[in-house]
């Protein structure tokens, strides 16, 4: 391989190192100078996760070959703290609770840092602009920019160094006091490693083969080519499990690797353990798949309708559940209705999106326990499924929860892991497998699309007497937590509302689209969407608030759920006259009445984005200030 | 005028811990050297904030500051089970587990130090790392007090585990107790609507959202806040998009996220209906913070131009196909008898 020598001064320390000139600089900082601060979200420069400076300016090091740093300066995360003391801005995030899952922080800093160097006086809406290269999944923003403007008002001597401290808290009550975050020092500073910045002595790299069909019969699976190549230590298909061979959350209709079938494109085939991450990328393309395709359906209601392909052979209706809920007589509460609604909702395929890809680090330790580090959401179902595909005994398994670079359900079905132990078991070494963004996006569960038919009666005064709904969920190939969501998309999608008659029914299906799962508000995202659509249009037609609406149906304590459930408190109605107040909300019915309200742009909103007579200025590149900023 | 706004609200609930199925959280304490306390759990941050508020809890009911509570955690081989990081259930379980095990390992040390002092063990008191009896003297550090009672043979260790009692559904009229804590929101949306590119903008969101009893109400918002945002994206323009099973959104380039420039002013109330089954009245709100925010938005859409979008994403495409439908009235969108 042809090596490059560069000579670059990082973190104010000289280094002179021979580099793989293939390298981006994201790679040369993480895996040659170990500085692991500098994440890795996409690998495109459209997140931010990799900023850093070069000779003062920012950059996102994923897009930067290494020889275009030689002679120049970096300066990473890891630089900011000078003596190990935490920067203005790393302080403010701390104390303003910037941070959550931490993965999009460092570059975040750095981001933030860059702005108050280009402009120490610069206002919310600058800071907004100059933070819009750099994605954060979890905050919502807000936190980050009262992080900076705190820093900058510090640092403006307008704010003392106490703004930082910790609050003291009476009489020891810490219940209902904003304590700083406890980890926040870690994921300002760059200092917490994620599974993908963990390495161990000896550690393989991984990668995977993946479906190119939606649905297809694997005739054979060739892998002598592969084998022979250099590197390549350890090669694993569905061959390779020594136990049953499935799992899921609710059903156990999935397999490490394909078995048999390949159900959606994505899915993995063969996985590789090899020496390096680009040995292991060359075998992976030696391998030869042999497929036999077969018939594919894409929408739940096809799928749903007779001679459909059938994605699983034990459900051959491909339902995967169908969830009822009956209270009441619905068409005895219709037949009462002096007005009827009715309505359908469509939602679409989400990703979650989280900035840290899977990624998962597994090795069998000297007692024999195969061990897995990865960001799981939960490790104790997936002990208990791991152990039963490896036929171990469940202390030989043991599963432990890396950081996790933001989750919302996506990282709580077991969807790599099982590879991971395979490899390691095969080879006796430690092995990591890191998905790119492409991988992750392409691969993984996504939140269920769902198709709902909506039907409301409701009296002449606003009182809802009857409620049909219907909603199918797409599940994708695998059941995943499908029918855990469809279950809470059917106790919740009725609304917290008391209604006499209501009957719901949701259905998972399987197709063969990217499967669906576990996706933050489960379920109820989709049916409550519907609800709160459909109550807007009643509203309308009986010429009656919303507020008023909700606040006739409300749930209150001691009144029974759709599942019959006396409730033992209810804050529905609480929250209605607390958001009424708090948005100082015009009392009307929702009649397209935008035009003429009083209540617009207030307290609580912030203006509306233009292009910023800065953005134009800017053109070309400012002057920097960074060399006297104090940032 | 192209830049039309409006208002909507949308209300919602939801469910804590798992749901229609018994959920269970246990934990290990010790009351350790240094007047430090050890809390062993099987479940770690994934960005809520929860080991945050398990040092909060554990110091309050310790009587020590959050910087002396030592978490350990995430450990399958090392840990008591905690199940997993979802269901809006850490606060929930987690936080109550660990309050009833810091009671356990408290009131074991309470009896350690109010043999030591000869004193009714109803006198001590505790708090900021602190052990005293009241209206006497007697008053040491916890540090102090650890390292004499350990020396009279103790080491004080506590653990508990608690339960949601929650049930199945009935498989036919679907009734039963999912869970035993519900929560409640509501959120008002604020929208601008450009009329000629279709573009959306939220303006503002005030979200009132019951969770129980915030343990760190800065982390509470910052759930609201990050929730409105990740439905704001789904409401807004996020779609995975598949073609014939392959997917034609690969990346961020084309399945867009929002950035710092989309984001609206969120105005969090934290409403306190304190969950009556609980020890600590905690409920949470994770999840729920999401859920009333696209139809508060969708609502807000119609109010500022009377196109109502069914069909998510309200992407400006959709908004710009919905008023070209809307200015051609033969198409109807809604049907209603009245």
């Amino acid at each position: 391989m042809a090596e490059l020598k560069i000579e670059t001064t990082v973190n104010g320390r000289r280094i002179a190192r021979r580099v793989d000139p293939s390298q981006r600089v994201l790679d040369f900082l993480r895996d040659d100078l170990h500085l692991t601060g500098t994440k890795e979200g996409c690998g495109a420069g459209e997140c931010g996760t990799c900023s850093v400076f070069v000779d003062g300016v920012l950059v996102k090091s994923c897009l930067l070959p290494v020889a275009k740093v030689a002679g120049k300066t970096i300066d990473t995360i890891e630089g900011l703290a000078v003596s190990g003391e935490m920067s203005a801005v790393q302080k403010a995030f701390h104390k303003a609770g910037a941070s959550q899952c931490g993965y999009c922080i460092p570059g975040m800093v750095m981001a933030a840092t860059a702005a108050l160097r280009l402009n120490p006086d610069a206002d919310r809406e600058e800071i907004k602009e100059r933070l819009g290269g750099n994605i954060c999944r979890c905050t919502g923003y807000q936190k980050i920019f009262d992080a900076v403007e705190m820093a900058r008002d510090f640092l403006n001597g307008k704010l003392s160094a106490t703004a930082f401290d910790e609050l003291d808290a009476e009489d020891g009550k810490y219940i209902g006091v904003n304590v700083r975050r406890i980890d926040a020092p870690s994921k300002v500073t760059g200092a917490l490693r994620y599974a993908g910045d963990m390495v161990l002595p000896n550690m393989l790299h991984v990668q995977v083969l993946r479906s190119p069909h939606p649905h297809a019969r694997i005739v054979s699976i060739d892998v002598t080519d592969a084998e022979g190549l250099p590197g390549v230590e350890g090669i694993v298909t569905s061959v390779d499990v020594p136990g049953q061979d499935g799992f899921g959350v609710f059903v156990s209709d999935q397999p490490v690797m394909a078995r048999d079938k390949v159900r959606y494109v994505g899915e993995p085939v063969v996985a590789i353990a090899a020496e390096s991450l680009a040995q292991a990328r060359r075998a992976i393309a030696k391998v030869r798949v042999e497929y036999e395709m077969l018939p594919a359906v894409f929408d739940p209601d096809e799928a749903m309708k007779e001679g459909a392909p059938i994605v699983h052979d034990y459900a051959p209706d491909n339902i995967v559940k169908h969830i009822p809920i009956r209270k009441g007589d619905i068409e005895a509460g219709f037949a009462q209705a002096d007005l009827i609604v009715e309505q359908t909702y469509e939602t679409q395929q989400v990703e979650h999106a989280y900035l840290e890809t899977e990624a998962g680090l597994a090795y069998v330790d000297h007692d024999g326990v195969v061990t897995v580090h990865s960001p799981s959401q939960n490790i104790t179902h997936h002990r208990h499924m791991l152990a039963r595909i490896l036929n171990l005994p469940i202390n030989k398994v043991r599963m432990i929860m890396s950081p996790v670079g933001g989750g919302f359900g996506g990282k709580e079905d077991m969807i790599y892991q099982g590879m991971l132990a395979l490899l390691t078991m095969k080879t006796r070494r430690p092995v990591r497998l890191v998905f790119t963004r492409e991988e992750s996006i392409a691969t993984t569960a996504k939140r269920h699309p769902s198709r709902t038919s909506y039907k409301m009666g409701l009296t002449k005064d606003g009182r809802i007497l009857a409620s049909q709904v219907r909603i199918v969920y797409d599940g994708g190939a695998y059941g995943m937590s499908t029918e855990g969501v469809i279950r809470k998309g059917a106790i919740l999608g009725g609304g917290p509302y008391n209604i006499p008659n209501i009957q719901i029914d949701t259905y998972g299906v399987y197709t063969n689209n990217t499967p669906s799962g576990a996706f933050r508000s489960f379920g109820s995202l989709q049916s409550q969407f519907a609800t709160e659509s459909h109550l807007d249009i009643c509203a309308e037609r009986l010429g009656i608030d919303p507020f008023e609406l909700r606040l006739t149906n409300a749930m209150r304590k001691g009144d029974a759920t759709h599942t019959k459930q006396p409730l033992k408190s209810s804050a529905m109605s609480d929250v209605l006259e607390a958001a009424r107040t708090a948005s100082r909300w015009e009392h009307g019915a929702p009649n397209i009445r935008g035009a003429t309200r009083s209540d617009l742009a207030g307290e609580g909103t912030r203006p509306s984005c233009t292009l910023s007579p800065r953005a134009v200025a800017e053109t070309p590149a400012p002057k920097l200030q960074h060399e006297k900023g104090a940032a | 005028m192209a830049r039309k706004r409006g208002r909507g609200m949308a209300g919602g609930w939801y469910g804590i811990a798992r749901t229609a199925a018994v959920d269970r959280a246990g934990t290990w304490v010790e009351i350790d050297d240094g007047g430090t306390v050890k809390v062993v759990t099987g479940v770690t941050e994934i960005g809520e904030g929860i080991l945050t508020v398990l040092a909060q809890i554990a110091a309050e009911e310790i009587g020590v500051r959050p910087e002396d509570v030592v978490l350990g955690d995430n450990d399958t081989a090392r840990s008591p089970e905690a199940a997993h990081a979802g269901a809006t259930r850490q606060t929930y379980m987690l936080g109550n587990s660990v309050a009833m095990a810091c009671r356990e390992a408290k009131g074991r040390f309470v009896q350690a130090v109010a043999e030591m002092w000869s004193v009714d063990p109803d006198s001590i008191a505790t708090g900021n790392g602190y052990v005293w009896a009241v209206d006497t003297n007697f008053r040491q550090s916890m540090a102090q007090a650890v390292e004499q009672i350990k020396k009279r043979g103790v080491v004080v260790v506590g653990s508990a585990n608690f339960t949601a009692h929650h049930t199945g559904l009935d498989p036919v009229d679907g009734s039963g107790r999912p869970w035993q804590a519900y929560v409640f929101g509501c959120q008002v949306a604020e929208v601008e609507v450009d009329t000629v590119t279709g573009e959306v903008q939220v303006l503002g969101v005030w979200a009132a959202h019951d969770v129980g009893r915030a343990v760190n109400p800065r982390g509470v918002e910052g759930q609201i806040e990050g929730g409105i945002v990740q439905a704001l994206g789904q409401g807004l323009m996020e779609d995975y998009k598949l073609a014939q099973g392959h997917t034609t959104t690969p990346g961020f380039a084309k399945y867009i996220l929002p950035t710092s420039l989309d984001v609206p002013h969120v105005t969090s109330i934290i409403v306190e209906d304190r969950d009556p089954i609980g020890p600590l009245g905690v409920k949470g709100i994770g999840e729920p913070a999401m859920v009333p925010t696209i139809p508060a938005v969708m609502n807000a859409i119609y109010d500022a131009i009377g196109v109502r979008i069914t069909s998510l994403p309200a992407s400006p495409e959709r908004i710009l196909e919905a008023l070209a439908k809307q200015r051609n009235p033969t198409i109807s969108e809604i049907r209603s008898h009245s």
